[in-house]
């Protein structure tokens, strides 16, 4: 009985020694990736950002106002943004590798899947943003077209093609993802069917003067309103 | 030979049988048949009065053939013959007639690159190009284009013409002032749809890399005189009769017309600049004939509707503004906007220092520029509705004395635009 008892001892503590002799190593290489990987990151973070410093990318990204999206999200510049997500999305890369070094079974399968995810949370990430960049450049399309024109409530134009648009990206982004998708696309339809009909019952309804002058001013009676400005050239 | 490229085969045929010429007029026109009839029949009758022993040619760039052109156009010849000749002035020289056609309506800077394509093959020492836009143009008017650059060595040739005293603000209050204080030369027109110039302007402007670009393509007549200025070529102005209102193009529109002009000035500034940023010269331009006439016919203009618009503009485009302009700019616009109607006036200083910033913005690529430009226009409005109010009981000279002033405080403010234009601008993040 003791023997059994001293026997089975010596096997835990034999199969604990074993262990660890096998557990230390694949750590020290885990910790050794990771080091590496954050030396790795950080050499392409800065020739990232000398580069880009290089093509101007925040003047261009100034001009498409994608900065003044970035400056309402209390995010950094452009050229800073993309070289600290590469640092970020670098070293991810690296310290997932090291744990999966570990061999622990669960946590590979779950690291698996994340890589897996990866592609989809970019593309994402990447509709979100042309999504609210092309919000930003049409919204200020509409309000310069309808302030030129004359028109009253300009901000209320652009607003509503920035929402629109935004509401569109956000819905796009989502489906990407595949978050409650069907929640999502209900949604969607709701919300724009809604403003849809809003606009249509408050135009019809609430401006049906407006409505008029406008359509008589596309339809009809332009060049008198027009020509009550002096001729430019 | 970059003729070579893209003239047709057709073309190029119809060319090489004219031979060499001494004048060349080029039309383009889309497809108004009967514009082109009136332009030709000009053209004629001005070959036949004043040019009986010169060789010459009338190249034709025609685009969409679309109400019946082709055929008015076949006829054409015999019908100008048979018209034109006159009783004991007749030419002695056939009247050459070429015509390029494209499918579809070619841009103003695609005829352009044609004609000037044409000119240089065909050595012609003096050119001029018109529109079928403008149906008044008489004989006199197209020699009066050839003949600086013909028999006075002149390189360029711009009109003059006779306009209401409220016609061409926009040419008034900005585009002449502002290139002549940038650029040294007072070229008057620099935006109209006829132009003269010689054959070595023609072969300077052909071999240039622009042809591409949508400035030139939609308005190339300013790049081609700011060309002429800076090859120290000379240049003058041609008087030309009655401006006609203009039957295409930008009309009253005021958005197209900035973008049309407005923002191909800024482009010419920018590729201009290695020239303009040492140039510190200002020269008068010969004009040819009685200079730019005023008339002051009354007219019905609702400046209210102007003045309103100039408000509502400056408090609706406000975040687009002050990414443009200096904040000491920015405010005093504010401020002059929030005065009652009737004592409001846009001052010359701050109307030249609202421009230098719309160029150096449109240099430093602030906001999309296309939509730089279409900011301005409130701005334009508020210094027409001061304009208008400032000078409804004016004379033509004192509305001269007034744009001279103007002109004077272009060129004095011209060191603030180069600051502003040389300037580091930190893109905020």
């Amino acid at each position: 009985m003791r023997q059994t008892i001293l026997q089975a001892l010596e096997q835990a503590y034999s199969n604990l020694v074993h262990m660890i002799a096998e557990f230390l190593p694949r750590f020290l290489v885990m910790l050794i990736i990771i080091v590496l990987g954050l030396l790795v990151a950080f050499v392409l973070k800065h020739i990232l950002r000398a580069l880009l410093g290089l093509t101007k990318l925040d003047r261009v990204s100034e001009q498409a106002g994608a900065s003044r999206v970035l400056r309402m999200a209390a995010l950094p510049s452009m050229t800073e943004l993309l070289s600290r997500s590469v640092f970020w999305v670098t070293w991810s890369g690296f310290v997932l590798v090291g744990l999966s070094i570990l061999g622990v079974p669960g946590l590979q399968e779950q690291i698996s899947r994340l890589f897996r995810f990866l592609p989809e949370v970019f593309i994402a990430i990447l509709i979100l943003f042309l999504g609210l960049v092309t919000a930003n450049f049409l919204s200020r399309t509409a309000l310069l077209a309808v302030v030129n024109a004359g028109h009253p409530s300009p901000r209320i134009f652009s607003w509503s093609i920035r929402f629109v648009i935004c509401i569109l990206a956000i819905s796009m982004a989502l489906e990407e993802l595949g978050l409650a998708r069907q929640t999502v696309i209900s949604a969607f339809s709701i919300v724009f069917g809604a403003l849809m009909l809003a606009l249509a019952i408050a135009f019809g309804l609430g401006g049906q003067d407006l409505a008029r002058k406008s359509l008589q001013r596309y339809l009809g009676d332009t060049k008198k309103e027009k020509d009550k400005e002096p001729q430019p050239l | 030979m970059a003729e070579d490229t893209f003239l047709a085969d057709d073309l190029l045929r119809q060319l090489m049988s004219v031979g060499e010429v001494d004048l060349l007029v080029g039309i383009s026109s889309h497809g108004n048949a009967i514009a082109v009839s009136q332009a030709v029949h000009a053209i004629e009758q001005s070959f036949q009065q004043e040019f009986i022993r010169q060789r010459v040619v009338i190249v034709h760039v025609d685009g969409g053939d679309n109400d019946g052109d082709g055929a008015a156009a076949a006829g054409l010849s015999a019908l100008a013959e048979k018209d034109v000749r006159l009783p004991g002035r007749a030419s002695l020289r056939t009247v050459h007639r070429v015509k390029a056609d494209f499918s579809s309506p070619p841009s103003p800077g695609i005829a352009l690159h044609t004609i000037l394509a044409a000119a240089d093959l065909l050595r012609a020492r003096a050119c001029a190009v018109i529109s079928t836009a403008t149906s008044n143009l008489t004989p006199g008017g197209i020699a009066n284009l050839l003949r600086p650059v013909y028999q006075g060595k002149f390189d360029f040739v711009a009109p003059l013409y006779t306009r209401h005293k409220y016609q061409g603000l926009l040419a008034r209050n900005l585009l002449y002032p502002m290139s002549r204080a940038v650029f040294g030369c007072g070229i008057r027109e620099l935006y109209s749809d006829e132009w003269g110039f010689s054959g070595r302007l023609a072969a300077l402007c052909l071999n240039q890399n622009v042809w591409h670009e949508e400035a030139i393509r939609a308005r190339p007549e300013a790049w081609m005189a700011i060309s002429a200025i800076s090859s120290e070529f000379r240049c003058c102005q041609a008087f030309l009769g009655q401006k006609s209102q203009s039957t295409k193009g930008s009309g009253t529109d005021i958005v197209e017309a900035l973008r049309q002009t407005v923002g191909n000035l800024f482009w010419c500034l920018e590729c201009r600049q290695s020239w303009w940023l040492d140039c510190d010269k200002s020269e008068p331009v010969p004009t040819i004939g009685p200079d730019h006439e005023l008339t002051s016919e009354p007219s019905d203009l609702n400046r209210h509707r102007i003045f309103e618009m100039f408000r509502s503009g400056v408090t609706e485009l406000e975040p687009i503004l002050s990414s443009i302009l200096d904040p000491e700019t920015h405010a005093e616009i504010k401020s002059i906007a929030s005065l009652e109607e009737q004592t409001f006036r846009f001052r010359s200083d701050l109307w030249v220092r609202t421009l230098y910033d719309f160029a150096a913005s449109y240099h430093h690529a602030v906001i999309n520029r296309d939509h730089l430009v279409q900011a301005l226009a409130p701005l334009y409005r508020g210094m027409t509705y001061s304009f208008l109010v400032a000078h409804s009981d004016s004379s033509p000279d004192e509305m001269e004395a007034e744009s001279e002033m103007l002109c004077v405080e272009f060129e004095r403010q011209k060191p603030y635009l180069r600051e502003r234009w040389k300037a580091n601008v930190e893109v905020k993040s």
